[in-house]
């Protein structure tokens, strides 16, 4: 689902892309591929209508999402100023639509004529749609494109240009495909009535207008120029979430209750721990861990495990994690279901942490999957294990950092990163495990130096300075992570300390 | 540096020109934390004390290239064990608050160990792909007490900064990628 911000973003492009129209390449396209119906056939003006369709959406798409890759390079994004910068430009540009100001600068070029004449029809239109898709290699016709490239570039985030190049290539397939396969009666009047009223062009550009002011506010209200979604508080006393189809667990901070969230109805019940994964929920009492059905209620295990702190569950598995002995964390794993006459506790096996001692983060199942975190002095990793196979493999690792509190679901591993510089919430497909997506960064927890002694010049300290643009430092730690489908939750943690009680609230976000 | 030092050093003599490029050379081939000879003046002129070239710090989580004799960081203004994320941490290598307690997790277990990594044996390695190693280094005193000036030394002719790498204290033909200190507890 789009938030305000890319719902007025997309409505911008589109509204953008629709105005490109009275551009001469506009009007050209509409005129080949409509006045050929005659020689070539419906289909074949349906099909060149499609081919347009699909290259003005590959331009934009190709044009938007590279700047905005270009921006991610240049760490754009969440920077205050960065933010003040582009609402100046878009106020300015809104000004200039709403005032009707001529185009600058402008783009004094069209496609290439002769493909019309010696190109198939549908492969000089899908030709054409690419070039009017880029956007800037023919006449723009309003202000919007030139800020649409601003805020793509600012926000240095692929998906928030994506939604801009599709926005803005849907604009201009839009009158293309209402007007061309009609073009001796709908589509010369229409053509007709954007040649000599010259007031559609206006009143086009003024919506222009108005939507840029609408993005300028809302890039005020959320303080990014990304269109990504931001956080929201889904419990303000909560940690440790899991999900399982539409129902919510986490557990009170203070262990007086775990917390099962299902749309508007809210249950608790008395537990240390709570996971939820398939048709299972997990909890533990004490030194008592119980699996039921969360549909009939049914006790499908139940056994003693002592020093248990943490719980996973899915159709097949109960994975817990206890204290190794000598230091360090163990994960326990046990079958689901297991037969009423054989003793639970028999059947569980070690599955992380027997042979090294590693500080282990609570786990995460998705089916006979398992992801958790083990960090050793001097690397940590996350690892996905098949427990059906028992199969497993370093997904990520890292020296000079640390990976923790991993969540599987869907190819999708969600994780949070952490260095002396920030605290980033990231999100990899399981399969490639390449380009990580940010979904939250915050500051490190760390209280950092100068970088140089004081007195001194501070050349020579670079290599330990964080980028521009890093968060500030923060009390708060990125805790306990879940993930369903395309929406991630985590807990945001204030660690107790010397006579502090540790707090946690849950955020969720979408991507 | 180098020349104004070489110039000092020739200053007076018959042959000061030639003796002014032989000690240039030998100043360059030795310059990387710490040079053989200058005042005080002269180290206050890079970003910490004792360190008198333009080579830049190796990375460390929490700024000022602090380390302890085996090469871990350690914050600067207070010479406690950090870890790789900057934070102090105790002898078990758990997260402290600034007042020394352990911090905890909703279930009251500390928080969980981050790694330490030395920051050249181990950070250079992994953030720039090539082995470093810690030849040789020079004493100075710093704020009271002697400090041991580290260079972090590798077979790469360019050093942290992105320009050409000098000798320094490195040896069998390694050069100074970047540098760091240890700060003992001699008085002086």
């Amino acid at each position: 689902m789009l938030s305000a911000t890319a719902t007025i973003l997309l409505a911008t492009a589109f509204a953008a892309g629709v105005t490109g129209a009275w551009s001469p390449c506009g009007f050209s396209v509409v005129e080949t591929i409509g006045s050929r119906r005659a020689q070539v056939g419906g289909r074949t003006v349906a099909a060149s209508c499609a081919t347009f369709a699909l290259g003005a959406l590959t331009g934009g798409a190709v044009t938007f999402t590279s700047l905005a890759a270009i921006g991610m390079l240049a760490a754009g994004g969440r920077d205050a100023t960065l933010v003040a910068v582009v609402v100046v430009i878009l106020a300015l540009t809104a000004l200039g639509e709403l005032l009707g100001m001529r185009v600058f600068p402008q783009i004094r070029r069209q496609v290439p004529e002769p493909w019309r004449r010696t190109l198939a029809l549908p492969l000089a239109t899908g030709l054409y749609g690419v070039l009017l898709g880029f956007g800037f290699t023919t006449y723009v016709l309003t202000l919007a494109v030139w800020a649409l490239a601003g805020i793509a570039l600012a926000s240095g985030s692929p998906v928030t240009g994506l939604l801009i190049g599709l926005g803005f290539g849907a604009g201009r397939a839009l009158p293309v495909a209402l007007m061309a396969p009609r073009y001796a009666t709908l589509g010369r009047r229409l053509e007709l009535a954007m040649a000599e009223r010259p007031v559609l062009l206006r009143r086009l550009r003024l919506a222009d207008g108005a939507l840029l002011a609408a993005v300028a506010v809302a890039f005020v209200a959320s303080g990014s120029t990304s269109a990504a979604q931001r956080p929201q508080l889904v419990a303000t006393d909560g940690t440790d979430p899991s999900r399982a189809g539409s129902l919510l667990a986490y557990e009170r901070v203070d262990h007086s209750a775990a917390v099962l969230v299902d749309g508007d109805a809210i249950a608790q019940r008395p537990a240390d721990n709570v996971a939820i994964g398939g048709r299972h929920i997990a909890t533990r009492v004490g030194t008592t861990l119980t699996v039921q059905d969360r549909q009939s209620g049914a006790t499908v295990a139940q056994l003693d495990a002592p020093n248990a702190t943490q719980l996973a569950v899915s159709d097949r598995w109960l994975v817990w994690r206890a204290d190794r002995p000598g230091g360090g964390d163990r994960l326990w794993a046990l079958p689901l279901p297991i037969a009423q006459a054989m003793p639970a506790a028999g059947v569980a096996r070690v599955v992380a942490g027997a042979k090294r001692r590693a500080a282990i983060d609570r786990p995460a199942l998705s089916g006979d999957h398992l992801a958790y975190a083990a960090t050793t002095r001097g690397s940590s990793a996350i690892v996905i294990a098949n427990l059906a196979t028992q199969q497993r493999r370093r997904a990520l690792a890292t020296r000079g950092g640390q990976l923790s509190q991993p969540a599987l679901d869907g190819g999708r591993l969600l994780y949070v990163q952490s260095s002396f510089c920030s605290q980033r919430l990231r999100v990899v497909r399981t399969r490639t495990l390449r380009n990580p997506r940010t979904l939250l960064r915050i500051g490190s927890s760390a209280r950092r130096d100068e970088a140089h002694e004081h007195g001194y010049s501070t050349q020579g300290s670079e290599p330990s300075r964080c980028p521009s643009g890093t968060p500030g430092r923060t009390d708060v730690l990125l805790w306990t992570t879940a993930l369903a489908g395309r929406v991630a939750y985590v807990t945001l943690l204030r660690p107790g300390g010397a006579g502090a009680v540790p707090s946690a609230r849950i955020v969720r976000v979408g991507f | 540096m180098a020349k104004r030092l070489s110039d000092a050093l020739a200053g007076g003599t018959s042959r000061r020109g030639f003796l002014a490029r032989t000690s240039g050379w030998l100043l360059a081939t030795t310059s990387g934390a710490a040079a053989l000879a200058a005042g005080e003046e002269d180290a206050e002129a890079y970003h910490f004390c004792g360190h008198i070239y333009t080579t830049a710090s190796c990375p460390h989580p929490t700024g000022i290239p602090r380390v302890d004799m085996h090469g871990y960081p350690l914050r600067a203004r207070d010479g406690k064990p950090v870890d790789d994320l900057g934070r102090p941490i105790d002898r078990s290598g758990h997260p402290l608050d600034e007042q020394g307690h352990r911090l905890t997790d909703p279930d009251g277990r500390p928080l969980p160990r981050a790694p330490r990594t030395r920051i050249c044996q181990d950070g250079i390695p992994d953030r720039y792909g090539f082995p470093t190693q810690i030849d040789g280094s020079w004493y100075r005193c710093c704020g009271g007490k002697v400090r041991r000036l580290m260079d972090c030394c590798a077979y790469h002719r360019t050093r942290i900064n992105g320009d050409t790498a000098l000798t320094g204290y490195c040896y069998g033909g390694r050069r100074v990628f970047c540098v760091m200190y240890f700060q003992t507890q001699v008085p002086c």
